[in-house]
């Protein structure tokens, strides 16, 4: 209402010359970023104890604009520089922003090594269900009504699951629209000890991924609203995105032990 | 309880998120637009803020906050 001599209460987390954000009007990555520097508040650590890694793309760009110890690197080595990181320095907190570029096209064996290490890692993974690179063509994690160009298909990965089946000791899912529940696990993701996995459901605006058609934010929040369902605890079998009419969200493992 | 609703224009991208979320209909999007041509969202009852926080949480480019410290001005 004011014109603007405060601040914005995230503005000392932020590199605020790189505002306006890269992002598309209403992207759920920035929510997703609110509410990891609104849970690094809650945990009161020392901010020179936190490293932040992205990688590539879209997530990539949550480097540049938190002024906290971050690095943005190549796609597929995101998880891996993070465990070296870990591995160097006992005492930090490292989070990783990954997206599927990251993650499902080049880093998933280093995602899995991790798991098994059990790195305590926190693991924010923006699942948009788009690579920009796989525009025509399928992709892991492309929605399963979806073809390419050639009339392929392929089922999507169910990501909760080969979280828990690589031995992570917490995964939950949200969407941008839960980020009041997505902060309180964040906050429990800090502090375990262990392999953190938590997948953050929110589709590309820019790319809707069954048509290609560009979508409004508002109408994609409703959506997400109400066809999102909370099971808490749910198995990660179930989890599948593809044979259900809900997106199951929630928190699905929180133990002390490896699974696996 | 007064409380303050702050936006930063520049920043804003016309989304339309605060607006949606906010339940008491605070806010409403203007045909003002600001320097990249987004429109802004203006407010319009700010006697009916409830300090919920919803539209700071929600918006994606840290563009509007609410604070109920009247007093004290920073920088
Ligand atoms: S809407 Fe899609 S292209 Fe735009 S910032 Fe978000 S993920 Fe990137
Ligand atoms: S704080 Fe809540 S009631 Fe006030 S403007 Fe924001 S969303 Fe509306
Ligand atoms: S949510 Fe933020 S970017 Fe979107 S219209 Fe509101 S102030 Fe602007």
């Amino acid at each position: 209402m004011k014109s603007i001599e405060r601040y914005h209460p995230a503005d000392s987390f932020l590199n605020t010359d790189s505002f306006p954000s890269v992002w598309c009007p209403g992207c759920g990555i920035g929510t997703a970023v609110y509410t990891f520097i609104e849970s690094v508040k809650e945990v009161n650590i020392d901010l020179d104890k936190i490293a932040v890694i992205s990688g590539i793309g879209c997530t990539g760009k949550i480097a540049e604009c938190l002024k906290l110890n971050t690095s943005s690197v190549t796609d597929g080595s995101v998880v891996d520089c993070a465990v070296q990181l870990k591995e160097k320095d006992k005492d930090l907190t490292v989070a990783v922003f990954l997206n599927n570029a990251d993650f499902l096209l080049s880093g998933a064996k280093d995602f899995i090594d991790a798991g098994k290490k059990g790195a305590d890692l926190i693991v924010i993974y923006v699942n948009n269900f788009i690579c920009a690179i796989s525009e025509n063509k399928i992709f892991p994690i492309s929605p399963f009504m979806r073809m390419s160009i050639d009339n392929e298909f392929e089922l999507p990965y169910n990501i909760p699951y080969l979280a828990k089946s690589c031995g992570a000791n917490y995964v939950a899912r949200w969407t941008p629209i839960h980020a009041g529940w997505m902060k309180y696990s964040i906050i429990e993701g800090i502090l375990k000890k262990g392999f953190s996995v938590i997948e953050v459901v929110s589709p590309c605006l820019l790319y809707n991924a069954n048509n290609g058609s560009i979508q409004d934010a508002v109408d994609r929040m409703r959506f997400y609203n109400d066809n999102s369902e909370i099971k808490v605890g749910e198995s990660a079998e179930n989890l599948d995105l593809r044979s259900q009419n809900k997106v199951i969200i929630g928190k699905f493992m929180d133990s002390e032990e490896k699974a696996g | 309880m007064k409380v303050e609703i702050y936006i930063i224009k520049e920043r804003c991208k016309g989304c339309g998120i605060c607006v949606e979320v906010c339940q008491t209909k605070v806010l409403e999007l203007s045909e003002e637009l600001n320097s990249q041509g987004f429109r802004t969202p203006n407010v319009i009852n700010p006697e009916e803020c409830l300090n919920c926080g919803m539209c700071e949480m929600f918006c994606s480019d840290f563009a509007i906050w609410v604070s109920i410290e009247t007093e004290k001005v920073g920088v």
